[in-house]
């Protein structure tokens, strides 16, 4: 019973800092369960992708229900990471715990110096922007490719780039846990010249396909436990919830110093962990 | 000429209305199997509580074939797996309404990409199989 309330509040509070700080909350998911409870880094893993996906379905329907996420530049990439997704589900269960364990460290330094720097992309999405919808079709068929996956005042460009950075993040989101929108936002924004709250919102809905393709090569090969994803996966999904509620009354300044910190503890006892 | 131009910006119109319409439909629909899926997945941890089990405790594997059993006989477990392979089946229905969307509107392209991302998905649940087999 305290186990189960350690879980559900744990996923609670990794919800609520991923969905403050614009996060899936991967990145602290797998932390928790493997330092917190003990769990082998793959399990941790294959339970994040649930919360992942939970999260990312959530939000994802409230920014295609006002028109903010790009649905055709999403599906697009959608094809490429979940290819990405498909190696890299395949792969994990072939590389040892160790080395699994030095990659989220690393990916967890990453994230904690790109946020220090503040060069991380922000989550500045604004609820109630109503863009064009971007299912839009061409009836005449005159428009190019790249002229159909952009939107309302932006063009895509860097498709090449973008499909290879998405099939990148996929394998990323397989390996680690993770939705991948430390990698997408970016590609979508610098690369591909899709502004930045749409990048985000595309990205979120991306984020269910990737995690999905590989959570379901999880599934089959016996390495999620209900037990443990049923607790987390509602915590994760509260603390989100809570999170976006409460995102505009908090200073996120010191939230974002305090989760550096964090995660770079979190790094340091993984590779610990690694080396004892 | 002038004909031509309402013609095609009707077409235009009524596409982009129809357009609206399916991403309103997708969201809902994301949002609505979320809430389904975290309903399951609360049935079963209230019943993992009611029963005593630990999260620590090792879960059961899915089994299909015994699932509806399962869940007829009250078993937490069921009703966890259940929630889980909602959660998982949100997105890929989401592609498919997608698929839809796009070929009433003629879109073929958009069709074969959806369609892509389902065969994605079934080669990779096709070889995890293979391999645990």
């Amino acid at each position: 019973m305290l186990v189960g309330l350690l879980m559900l509040g744990g996923g609670a509070v990794a919800g609520g800092f991923g969905s403050l700080l614009g996060l899936g909350g991967g990145v602290l998911i797998v932390p928790l369960l493997t330092l917190g409870f003990g769990l082998p880094l793959r399990e941790a893993v294959g339970v994040s992708l649930i919360c992942v996906i939970m999260t990312s379905s959530a939000a994802a329907g409230v920014y295609l229900e006002r028109h903010v996420a790009n649905l055709r530049l999403g599906m697009t990439l959608e094809l490429f990471t979940a290819i990405g997704a498909l190696v890299g589900g395949s792969i994990a269960f072939l590389l040892s715990e160790r080395l699994l364990s030095v990659l989220f460290a690393v990916l967890l330094l990453y994230v904690a110096v790109t946020m220090a720097r503040g060069q991380r992309a922000e989550p500045d999405l604004d609820p109630d922007l109503a863009g064009p919808p971007t299912l839009h079709s061409d009836p005449g068929g005159s428009l190019t490719a790249l002229e159909r996956l952009s939107g309302d005042g932006y063009r895509v460009r860097n498709l090449g780039r973008g499909v290879v950075g998405a099939a990148g993040a996929g394998v990323a989101s397989a390996l680690l846990g993770i939705g991948g929108g430390i990698i997408k936002v970016p590609l979508m924004h610098l690369a591909m010249g899709v502004p930045l709250r749409v990048a985000t919102a595309t990205s979120n809905m991306m984020i269910g396909i990737t995690a999905a393709a590989s959570a379901v090569i999880y599934i089959i090969h016996g390495g999620i436990d209900p037990y443990v994803a049923g607790p987390t996966g509602i915590g994760v999904f509260l603390g989100a919830t809570a999170g976006s509620r409460v995102s505009h009354r908090i200073d996120l300044r010191y939230l974002r110093l305090l989760f550096v910190v964090v995660l770079t503890y979190t790094a340091v006892q993984l590779l610990v962990r690694v080396v004892s | 000429m002038t004909t031509d131009r309402v013609v095609t910006a009707t077409a235009a119109d009524v596409s982009a209305h129809r357009a609206a319409a399916a991403e309103r439909l997708i969201g809902r629909l994301l949002i609505a199997v979320t809430y389904v899926a975290v309903g399951l997945l609360a049935i079963g941890v209230v019943l993992m509580v009611a029963a005593g089990i630990s999260p620590l405790s090792e879960g059961p594997p899915l089994d299909l074939a015994t699932l509806g059993a399962q869940l007829l006989a009250g078993e937490p477990a069921a009703f966890l797996w259940l929630g889980l392979m909602t959660v998982v089946a949100a997105p890929i229905g989401r592609v498919i309404v997608a698929a839809v969307a796009y070929a009433r509107d003629g879109d073929w392209l958009m069709v074969g990409i959806s369609l892509g991302i389902l065969a994605v998905m079934a080669v990779g649940v096709g070889s995890a199989l293979t391999v645990t087999v």
